[in-house]
Order: structure tokens, then sequence, then C-alpha cells
């Protein structure tokens, strides 16, 4: 059962004032029966003392009749239950019992019976106050006499007081419980429940102040709560914003927006209106970042926020959804080609020119726009097609915007289930590893192979290294994937030079995406596990890990340097072929990408090229490495013009570990073993580059 | 003074010396075998009765012990008294028995002697040199001195035997009830006194002798009365119970009847005091007694 406040301390109060009060009438009882019990005593003894003055006559004259009045006299008086005389030597002289006392009805039998039979019994012993007082004349003892005195009355007399006592008792604490708890109700109890129902107001975000009314605690509880109340209002109006507002740019962030969302959505089935959500993400933010810091990047922020938000129309919203993502809600549009002046505003809003730290910086972004209802009737829907659309704008032309459709929301589709796939796809083993053959351009002589992932997917067959890599990437798995890679060729080569076959060494790819600070720890705990010699690896890495921090990517390569394995910069000429990459981080390889040496030796912008990158790469002391040869004049091209090495299906095309095998049996290489076939140079410095590659490999070298 | 005149004056005195002889109350005392409030209580009626038949008031007198009683005796103080056998026979020089009262249906009455029946004494010689409590004191006719002729009789003398007075003989029967004694000396008809059944078992005792039977207790008035007063009062005293005053004044007083009694009746009773008492027959020691 559940107790109030008022009834608690009401019932406490009670419980101490009624132990308190029923003490202290149990003593006043208990100290008047004491009292009572002295008179009945005092009045025995008088009783007693008359007795044996006037005894001695009758004794003497054996006057027994007289005894007999006497006792009966004495029992006659109330409360006596019997008396008696006694001679010295014991003898009953004289014994009246009163019949009509309780305790003679309660204990003693019927017939003849004396005050001496009465005191055998133990009850009379317990119970009657037994007084005896000697009888005596001129010295001698005559004999005594016996009084038993009744406390019969006495407890009737308690119990009826006990009764009467008791109920007044019941009465004042029946008086004082509806007095205290009336007062206790209406002074203590009303102005709680009204701080509770403002606390409850407040726990409900209503900002609800209570009146004082006193000056008392209980008014100072109140003004207590007044401030607190104030309080909590002041700090969620500070988490509200929090919560809802981004901190940087003021602009209200994901949650609001959503929010937002939701309400046009309502109001627009309402309406049978449409409106549009413009997915806006900053291009090449991060360099400004890189370049200009992190400070300057928020102040681009909140300046483009602003920009976009005076682009606007009043009752649209921009909020900043994280980074450099924007996200703008344009209500109650007619048409595509109202959406399309809004997008074109936004891109002109975002493209001015910024004044950071007195630098001019440029700032383009890529819009996604979905439309309700069109491309989705819910905020999640919408947002995320909107976000689809700008990944595509960004793909398709940045500094663009692009409308959702259909097809992008079946590619999205296939990507989402090629990610899922593809996480389980290591563990079914459907990711292998191909091997395709390097070798010499003077001898052709085989000296090692470049390592090539494949997928074949149970329902889709072969993937594409082009495909599944991007996506391996965007989503982190292709951490685990590369170092699931390294360590398979590791423990290929391990195997196969343990076996007696010396397989060269073998050319992994690296993405940008595995390229940070524990690399290189891992790349050497990986060789040391499976007894893989330096010289027997070698990483290719593309020019898009260079775009990354310039100072950790030295760093970085340093380290990899340090545990001796092979440095190539792969499919150099295909992206920003910044020379100044090779001025500042040093490589042991380049590699020509394939599309140069597909034109040769009839097309002349090939030839050019490639015999350009090759007179650089002499010039920097860089081994060279032609990639996709597939016929003799291709060969005898590049071999002409130095080109060390080469690869394509002229020697081999990418072959399982065990073909793999074979084909190193079958050149019988233990003979002619490989060497590491690179020459070393100083140092090579790269060029700069800004665009961000994909670390895939088809297997149509 | 003519002789007319003397005459005419002597019948006038004559006359206020008789209506004042008339309007004298009669002094009627009881012995005080009882305290005065009972004693007043018992025979109140029986004056009041007597004053009522006789025209002319009847004052009871009550004592506060026996030496007073006796002294008012000697003093001829009393113009009726009732008292016990032996007091008359003592004061029949000054008064004249007229009645004699009758307890318990029987106008004579025995002394007797009790022992307690788990004593195991069977004959009066058992009693020699153990305690004997009389009933009243030595002039007690029938407590003491009819039981004290048994005792004789059966060759116990004064001496032989411890002699113990309780205050009168119902207490003498309680005092042998309650082991004061080894024998008690009383009337026979103690034992059916409504007192002495209500405070003891009266089967615990037995009789171990019997006096012959006495006349009860006697009322007489003074020899000097009138004759026809006297005989008034006898005549109301004997016819008592012929009417429901009487009987109710019977009652009060615990008799059952009053009989004609004259000084010859006691004879008896003089013979066996002389036998106790001998050459004192009569002592002067104080007067204590009841039947």
């Amino acid at each position: 059962m559940r107790l109030g406040l008022g009834a608690k301390f009401t019932l406490t109060v009670l419980i101490f004032l009624a132990a308190t009060t029923a003490a202290n009438t149990f003593y006043d009882l208990e100290a008047s029966a004491r009292f009572h019990e002295q008179q009945l005593v005092e009045r025995g003894r008088a009783l007693g003392r008359l007795i044996a003055l006037v005894s001695p006559e009758a004794i003497l004259g054996f006057d027994f009749l007289l005894l007999n009045d006497y006792t009966r006299e004495v029992s006659t008086q109330p409360d006596v239950v019997y008396g008696a005389i006694v001679s010295p030597e014991g003898e009953l002289l004289s014994s009246h019992i009163d019949e009509t006392e309780p305790f003679v009805k309660k204990h003693m039998p019927k017939g003849p019976r004396t005050a001496l039979d009465l005191l055998r019994l133990q009850a009379a012993r317990d119970e009657l106050i037994n007084l005896r007082f000697p009888i005596s004349h001129d010295g001698k003892i005559l004999g005594e006499f016996l009084v038993g005195l009744s406390r019969e009355a006495l407890h009737e007399e308690f119990r009826r007081q006990l009764a009467v006592k008791l109920l007044a008792l019941a009465a004042v604490v029946l008086f004082l419980s509806v007095a205290i708890h009336t007062v206790f109700r209406f002074r203590v109890l009303q102005p709680v429940q009204r701080l509770i129902a403002a606390s409850q107001d407040v726990g409900r975000g209503l900002h609800a102040l209570v009146e004082v009314k006193s000056s008392d605690e209980l008014g100072l509880l109140t003004r207590a709560f007044n401030a607190m109340a104030e309080g909590v209002k002041k700090e969620q109006d500070k988490l509200h914003r929090q919560a809802n507002f981004d901190t940087l740019t003021g602009l209200p962030n994901r949650l609001m927006a959503f929010d937002r969302i939701n309400l046009e959505i309502n109001r627009a089935r309402r309406s049978g209106q449409r409106f549009a959500v413009f997915f806006i993400d900053l291009d090449n933010f991060k360099g400004v970042n890189d370049s200009l810091g992190h400070v300057a990047g928020d102040q681009l922020l909140a300046a483009i926020g602003l920009r976009i938000q005076a682009a606007l129309r009043e009752g649209d919203t921009v909020a900043r959804l994280g980074g450099d993502e924007f996200l703008v809600l344009a209500s109650d549009v007619a048409s595509e080609v109202q959406v399309e002046k809004i997008s074109e505003r936004l891109l002109q809003a975002v493209a001015e020119p910024q004044d950071i730290n007195g630098r001019k910086v440029l700032a383009q972004c890529s819009i996604g726009i979905a439309l309700f209802p069109d491309n989705g009737d819910d905020v999640e829907t919408l947002v995320a097609n909107a976000d689809n659309a700008m990944y595509q704008a960004k793909t398709n032309h940045r500094g663009s915007f692009t409308f959702f459709t259909n097809e992008m929301n079946t590619r999205l589709r296939k990507r989402v289930q090629l990610e899922q796939d593809l996480r389980a796809a290591i563990e079914l083993g459907q990711l292998k590893l191909t091997f395709q053959p390097i070798v010499d351009t003077s001898a052709r002589r085989h000296r090692g192979a470049e390592v090539l992932l494949r997928w074949n997917h149970p329902e889709r067959g072969a993937i594409s290294p082009t495909e599944f890599i991007p996506i391996a990437e965007a989503d982190g798995q292709i951490v685990g994937i590369g170092d699931w890679v390294i360590e398979q060729a590791c423990r290929c080569w391990s195997k196969w030079s343990q076996g007696g076959v010396h397989p060269g060494f073998l050319a992994i790819n690296i993405s940008r995406i595995q390229f940070r600070r524990r690399f290189a720890a891992r790349l050497a705990e990986l060789m040391s596990s499976y007894g893989v010699p330096p010289e027997a690896l070698e990483l290719e890495i593309t020019e898009s890990v260079l775009l990354d921090d310039h100072h950790e990517i030295a760093e970085e390569l340093d380290r990899l340097r340090a545990t001796g394995v092979k440095l190539s910069l792969d499919d150099f000429g295909t992206g920003y072929s910044s020379l100044s990459y090779l001025k500042r981080f040093r490589f042991d390889v380049l590699k020509i990408d394939r599309s140069f040496v597909a034109g040769l030796p009839d097309n002349e912008d090939d030839v050019l090229l490639v015999k350009a990158i090759l007179a650089m790469a002499k010039g920097l002391d860089l081994a060279m490495v032609a990639e996709g040869v597939e016929t003799e004049d291709q060969l005898g091209f590049v071999a002409s013009q130095g080109c060390d090495f080469a690869q394509g299906y002229l020697f081999g095309r990418p072959m399982t570990d065990d073909a793999y095998l074979d084909y190193l049996r079958g050149l019988q290489v233990r003979s002619d073993p490989p060497r590491m076939p690179y020459a070393r140079r100083p140092h090579a410095t790269s060029l700069a580059a800004k665009e961000p590659m994909v670390r895939s490999k088809e297997d149509t070298e | 003074m003519s002789l007319r005149r003397f005459s005419l004056l002597l019948l006038l005195a004559l006359a206020a010396g008789a209506v004042q002889a008339a309007a004298d109350p009669l002094t009627m005392g009881v012995f005080p075998r009882r305290n005065s409030a009972e004693t007043a209580r018992q025979f109140a009626p029986m004056a009041a009765y007597l004053g009522e038949r006789l025209g002319r008031k009847v004052t009871l007198a009550t004592s506060k012990n026996f030496e007073a009683f006796w002294e008012a005796v000697r003093e001829k103080r009393y113009d009726i008294v009732h008292y016990n056998q032996y007091h008359y026979i003592r004061s029949a020089q000054s008064y004249q028995v007229i009645a004699h009262i009758e307890e318990f249906g029987k106008s004579t009455i025995c002394g007797a002697i009790y022992v307690r029946k788990d004593s195991g004494i069977t004959d009066l010689a058992q009693l020699r040199g153990r305690t004997v409590m009389f009933g009243g004191g030595e002039e007690a006719m029938i407590s003491y001195i009819a039981n004290r002729y048994l005792l004789e009789r059966a060759g116990l003398r004064n001496g032989d035997f411890k002699a113990l007075f309780a205050v009168n003989p119902p207490n003498a029967i309680l005092a042998l009830d309650h082991r004061q004694s080894d024998a008690a000396g009383a009337g026979d008809s103690v034992l059916e006194l409504p007192e002495v059944k209500a405070a003891m078992n009266t089967d615990e005792v037995a009789v171990l002798a019997v006096s012959p039977p006495l006349l009860q207790l006697p009322v007489a008035v003074r020899r000097d009365m009138p004759a026809a007063l006297r005989e008034s009062i006898q005549s109301l005293l004997v016819n008592i119970g012929n009417d429901e005053a009487g009987r109710q004044v019977l009652k009060a007083a615990s008799m059952t009847g009053m009989g004609k009694a004259e000084d010859r009746d006691y004879d008896p009773h003089r013979k066996l005091a002389a036998a106790v008492f001998g050459a004192e027959s009569f002592p002067g020691r104080g007067v204590r007694g009841t039947p």
C-alpha cells in the first residue's frame, strides 16, 4: 500500500503521541493502582490492629463466638476475603471466609473450609494480600490474626479506568489525526502538490513558475524550485540549440533538418504540393583544410552557409549535416525548372570567392536533388536519394547539380548488395589471388609477378576489381581485404619458396585507405611471420596516395622503405602525373600505364609520351615497367627505348596460385633465379596531382 | 377540721397514692448471659407485652456484666427478674419464683459433659488430670454445678482435673472443638443452638455423661410485690403462648413456652449445689453463671 506524505507524517506523529500518552496513562494507572493497593493494605492493617487489640479478652475468656463475630465482621468488609485467628500452636480458633468474593468462588471448592484451607492455595499466596498481626496480652502471645485482602476490586477498577482512558485516548488520537492531517494538508501538502504539478510541467518541457505564498521553508523551497525551473529552461534551450543547430554555422543541424522535412512532408501531403531536397557537398574541401588549416576551413563553411541561406527564399531551410555537407529544403516548388534555378543560385552562391585570412579562396559544390513525392515519401528516402544524386553529380561532373533518377536507385541498391556480399566474400572463400608474370625486356626472363585480386561472385560470376575495390574503400572493408591480400601473397611466396621454386618478387597494390601509420608495422609483422625477405615484395602505390598529408606520407614511405621492400609508382601518366611527387617521394620503380602502351608503336602521341616518360625515368634513375604489353612490336619498342621490364598477355595472363606455380616450374627459373632487377636511383621527386584514384586493376593487361 | 373534711382529704390522698402506684413503671431485669444489645432485642418485646397487658409500663433493665446484675438483685432494684436457677436459690429470700421458661419444647434441662469423638475418652474417670472447660462460671447451674455434681459422683473432686471457664456454654463446646480442653461442661441442648451449629461440626463431639433433669431458668418477682400484681404477671407469663402476640414474644426471647413454677421446684437445684459446694454451698466469690 502506498502511503502519502501526509499519511506518513500524521501516522508518525500519532504513533509517537499514542505511545507517549499510552505510556503516561499506563504509568498513571500503575501509580494509582499502587496507591490504592497501599490504601487497601493500610485498611487491612487497621482492621488487623483493631482485631488484635480486642481479641485478647475473647481469647482469654474462650469466647469463640465473639472471635467468630470478629472474623465474620472483618470478612464482611470490602475486599476482605477471609479473617482468621489462630493459636500460637497454629490451631485455628476462628475463621470466616467471604463466600461472595470472586476469588473464593473461583478457587475454593464448595463445602466446609477454613481460612487455612484457603491459604494452602498457591493462588491465595499469589493473588491475595495476606497480612498477619500478633495478638498478645501482657507480653504473652495469644495467637495471630490473619486477614486476606483481594486485589480483584483494584484490578477491576484498573481495568475500568484503563478502558475509560483508552477510549479517551482513542478519541484524542482521532481528533488529533483529523486536526494534524487537515493542517498538514493545507499548509504542506497543497504547496508540495503545486510543486509536484509544476515539476511535471517542467518534465513535459513547460516553463511553469509557482507562486510563493509563504516565507517559511516551503516558501524557500518554492523559490529554489522557481530558480531551478528557470535554470532548467535555460539548459533546455541550450540543449535544444545544441541538439538542433550546428554550432559552427548557426544553421539547423541534421536532426532539425529531418524534423522540418517531416513537417514539410505532412504539409505537402495535405496541400498536394511538391518540395525539393538539395544535398550539397563541397568539392575538394579537404584540400582547403590541408592547405589553409582547419580554422580557415571552418570560416569557409560558415561563410558558405550564410551565402546559401541568402540565396534561398524566406521559409526555405538550409542545414549543415556535418563536414562539408549542407542540405536545403525548398518548399512549394512548382516545376523542375524552378528547382534548377534554385540549384544554379546555390552553385553561384558557393562559387563566390571568399576572403579567408587575406587570401581569396574559391570553392565549388556538387548538388543532388530529390523531389517529393516523386523521389520518396519519407525523410530518410528523400535525403538518401538526394545524397545519391549528389554522388552521381560529383562522379559525373563536379560543380554541377543532378536530379535523382530511378536508375541511381537501382545502382544504389546494387551497390549496397555488393557491399553486403563483399563482407562475406573472404569468409566464403570467394576472393582469390592471381599472379601475372613480369619479365625483363632484354632476355624475356621471368622476374616476378603482380598480385591481382579476383572475386568470384556465386551469382554474378567474376566481378571486376574496378567495381568492388571502390566499394571496399568507401565502406572501409579495403583495410581487411588489403591485409588479407598481403598475408595470402606472403603465404604463397613462402610456400613456393619452401617447395624449392624461386618465385621472384611479388608486386602488391596498396590502397590509399590502407596507407596509414600502422601499415608498415603490419607489413613487417607478416614478412617476419612467413619468412619473406624484403626484396621479394614490391608495393605498388598510385598517385592518389600522395594526395594526402605530405608529411605523414613521407614518414610512412620512410617506414616502408626501412623494411627493405621496393616502392613502385603505379599507373603513371593516367592521373596528375605530378613531377613534384617524383621529386618529393623516393620510388624504385615507375610503371607505365597500359593505355600508353596499347598504341605502340604506331600511335605517334603514345610513342612520344612513352619516350618522354622513359627519358624522365632514366634521368631519375628509376626502373621502368611497361604494362599491357601484348605484342612483339610493343615489346620491341619499349625494349629499344630502354624500358627494363614488361608485363602483359604477351608473357602470361593472371594465373591462380597453382597455375602460377606450374608456370614457374615450367620456366625452371631455379637454374636462373631472378634477382632484384630494378636499378636504384638516389631519389625521385613526384609531381603534384589533385585527383584521387581508385586502386584497382583489371586483368586485361 | 371536721371529720367529713378529714375523711375527704384522706380519700383524695389515698386516691392520689393509688394513681401514683399505678403509674410507676415496673423494672424487669435480665441476667447478662448475652450482651446488652442482644438481651434488649430478645426481651424488650416481653417487657412491652407485660406493660401493655398490665396497663403499667414495664422497663427492661440490662446489665453490662454479672457483677452489676447481681448487685441490682441484692438491692432488689428489679420488680421482675429472669436469671439462672442458682441465682434464684441464692436470692429466694427477696424474690419469689412465678414461672420457668421452656427451650426446645422442654421445661427441664440437664447438665452434660462432652468430649471429642477422636479423643478416646469414654468414661468420666479418664478426665482425671485433664482439662475441663465449663461454660459460664462457678455459679452456672447447669454448665458447672450440675456437671461438677457428675464429676463428684465419678470420684473426681476439685483439683483432680483442671477447670477452665469459657464465657458461656456455647463457647465451652467451641473450645472443646478447638482443642482448648479435653472435655466441656454445658447443658444438654447446647449442640442444638444455632450459633454452635454454625460454628462447628457437632457430629465430632459426643456426650460423656448427663445429669438428672432440672427445671429451666426461673422468672421471679419481688416478694413484696402485691399479690394481685404478682398473680397477674404470673398469669400473663404462663399463658403467654396462647395468643399470637405472646408467641412472637417467646420467639424473640428464643423460648418455646413458659410454665408456672414454685419455690420448691428448685429444691433439686439446691441439693446439687450443696453436693458440689458443701459447706460453702453459696459462695460469694462473684456471680457469673448461666444454666
